[in-house]
């Protein structure tokens, strides 16, 4: 009896997407603990702030949780957002432009995110405006100011990979709190804010009900217009926050580099985190476990030592393991094999 | 209603992307037919990539001003594409410009367009980029600081920082472009020589500032800081680098001793600084020896099939401060 409910707990905790990423994560840092029993060692340094492996990841996964999360909701909604990426260097260019500018204070650190953030805004808002009132597909539509974005990012710094130095804006990506990073903690704070946001109301539902029927959701009076360009807009000030972590760690923004194809692993984060792409069901927790697990590979890649060649290989060989595990028909078939196999490997 | 939305989209597309076009022509003269005695020079250039190309491309264009007796129209690729060079590239033939200036964002595919500009007898020039496979006969000749020797420099550098040898690692480019192939070689043939240089391997940051943090600090962490000198193959690299280490509570030039290849202003201020340890420059400022080269072609004269421009490099920082002044990218 207790066999049969363990085992059906397990098919179901199996046919959750969300716990394959958790366990790829787990596989990798297990990989990483071979190559170097100390991997996921934390440390107090003497500076006060934790350092270590599982840190690093953390922070690195920060601006990828932003991107991913707006992802999610533009992709519930059936929509798309190849923009965000764009929208991440033009919040990078626009901040290091105004800290250029500005007097090194606390005050135009908040000046520059500001700006950074209305501007991103702004995009997403044109993103929204053309899908929800013009009528334009998602895909074409964040396709072009995708590549308009960029151009625009090269057009505010003149081409160059402007710099800046100001503590406070250095602090958001570099700081610690009790010797946690910054900028995780703020990226833990929003996914707080939207999860709260989305699931203790009904906005969550009617985003989801535009993503399975628009039009069923129009007649039962739904607001489709209005929440399209809210979501669009909120991916954008979410790739406006990605830009300022990930220009803020460096104070560099690299026009041709910063937040370059970042939108492919945004996808892929939402995907790993079991958000059907053809809109609808989505889940947030999921898309954080998608950008952690992105953010893990990649340094996965490094502390293991793949050479530069080999890297995407990689990276494609474990993402195309997760998503064959994640699929029903694959797990049927597999525990097919199994049952005819002894039992021990019921807990597999 | 299917039909209608891509009629939009491409409206809008067209709309944006003409805009851009404009902005970049603008700089490219009238564009006008022949302007009677000027020599007219098409200029398929790679546009903005980053501060070593924008000192090379602003270099050439203050090179072949009216006054000298040209007329330069700067074609620069949209977002690095090299199908909008190959375009720009037979767009020239067709003007018939008297010759074209190329530097090319990937090396292969150029036969076809090469050969077109042979048959119409324009002569054409490589500006910093070579092409593959390298066939110098569609060419007249091309004109380029040598990665090989630069990087030989670094590593020859590293051989009398490091008497006793080091733990070293490489920040490269991306994987397959062939500065980076080069760079390599060229680091390897005197690094790969000295046993007393362990390897801890080597991993692309994409020439950029961000991900070199990124990848340093792990190295850093998978070799419990045990790392002497980093060699990263651009200066945006390096940059990088030194915040890794820094922030790995070591100091730079002191604990890791970094090198980087480029030369440009940040570099040379982050040497100055005491951060970076060695830069070697990879000089943009050839529009004269360009000059030149196009003069004696137009004169039906020969020249090599390749001018290699000569490079500084600079050791300390007082070497950084006393270049500082007039350094013009």
């Amino acid at each position: 009896m207790t066999a049969t409910t363990t085992r059906e707990r397990l098919g179901a905790l199996a046919s959750t997407p969300l716990v394959w990423g958790l366990v790829a994560i787990v596989v990798l840092l297990a990989i990483n603990s071979l190559r170097d029993p100390g991997y996921l060692g934390v440390e107090l340094a003497a500076s006060g702030r934790l350092t270590g492996n599982p840190i690093d990841i953390l922070r690195t996964a920060a601006p990828l949780l932003m991107i991913a999360l707006g992802m999610t909701l533009v992709v519930a909604t059936g929509g798309i957002d190849l923009s965000v990426g764009s929208a991440m260097v033009i919040g990078g260019a626009v901040s290091m432009e105004m800290l250029q500018a500005g007097d090194g204070s606390v005050g135009s650190a908040m000046a520059a995110l500001g700006v950074a953030l209305l501007i991103t805004a702004v995009l997403g808002a044109i993103n929204g405006v053309l899908v929800a009132f013009v009528g334009l597909q998602p895909f074409i539509t964040t396709l072009v100011t995708m590549l308009a974005g960029r151009g625009l990012a090269k057009v505010i710094t003149e081409g160059q990979n402007t710099s800046a130095s100001n503590e406070a804006f250095r602090w958001i990506a570099n700081g610690t709190v009790l010797g946690a990073p910054v900028v995780f903690l703020i990226a833990l704070a929003i996914l707080v804010v939207v999860v709260v946001l989305v699931r203790t109301t009904a906005l969550g539902m009617l985003i989801e009900s535009i993503g399975i029927d628009p039009k069923a959701s129009r007649m039962a009076g739904v607001d489709r217009r209005s929440l399209l360009v809210a979501v669009y807009v909120i991916s954008g000030v979410l790739g406006g926050v990605a830009g300022v972590f990930a220009t803020g760690s460096v104070m560099t923004v690299d026009v041709s580099n910063t937040g370059l194809l970042l939108e492919l692993d945004a996808i892929l984060a939402v995907v790993v985190g079991g958000t059907a792409l053809t809109g609808g069901r989505f889940s947030l927790a999921g898309a954080a476990i998608g950008a952690l697990l992105i953010a893990t590979l990649d340094k996965t890649v490094v502390f293991l030592g793949v050479s530069s060649a080999a890297t995407p290989a990689f990276k494609a060989v474990v993402i195309v393991a997760l998503c064959l595990l994640q699929s029903a028909t694959i797990r049927e078939r597999l525990s097919r094999v199994r049952l005819r196999a002894p039992r021990r490997e019921v807990t597999a | 209603m299917f039909k209608k939305h891509i009629v939009r989209a491409v409206a809008t597309a067209a709309v944006v992307f003409g805009g851009i076009g404009l902005a970049g022509c603008s700089a490219g003269g009238d564009g006008g037919g022949a302007e009677g005695d000027l020599v007219t020079v098409g200029f398929v250039a790679v546009g903005p990539e980053g501060a070593w190309r924008e000192a090379n491309e602003a270099n050439i264009q203050d090179t072949f001003t009216e006054d000298a007796g040209y007329d330069l129209r700067y074609a620069p690729a949209t977002n690095l594409d090299q199908q909008s060079q190959i375009d720009a590239f037979t767009s020239f033939v067709d003007e018939g410009v008297d010759v074209i200036l190329l530097s090319a964002t990937e090396g292969s595919g150029w036969e076809a367009s090469l050969e077109r500009a042979q048959e119409a007898e324009i002569p054409v020039i490589l500006i910093d980029r070579g092409i593959e496979p390298n066939d110098d006969s569609l060419y007249a000749t091309r004109i380029a600081p040598d990665n090989m020797v630069v990087s030989e420099s670094v590593a020859e550098w590293a051989v009398s920082a490091f008497p006793e040898g080091a733990n070293y690692f490489v920040l490269e480019g991306p994987a397959g472009v062939s500065v980076v192939n080069e760079r390599n070689e060229g680091f390897q043939s005197v690094i790969g020589e000295e046993d007393a240089f362990v390897s801890l391997g080597a991993q692309t940051a994409n020439w950029s500032t961000e991900e070199a943090r990124s990848v340093m600090e792990t190295v850093l962490q998978a070799n419990d800081n045990d790392v002497q000198f980093v060699f990263a193959q651009n200066d945006e690299m390096g940059l990088g680098a030194v915040q890794a280490v820094e922030a790995a509570g070591l100091t730079p030039g002191v604990d890791v001793q970094i090198a980087t290849i480029d030369g440009t202003r940040p570099a040379l201020e982050a040497l100055a600084a005491g951060q970076l340890s060695f830069v070697a420059e990879y000089n943009p400022l050839f529009g004269e020896t360009a000059l030149e080269a196009v003069e004696t072609v137009l004169d039906g004269g020969e020249v090599d099939s390749y001018i290699i421009v000569p490079s500084e490099t600079f050791d300390s920082p007082e070497a950084a401060e006393a270049a500082l002044p007039d350094r013009q990218f």
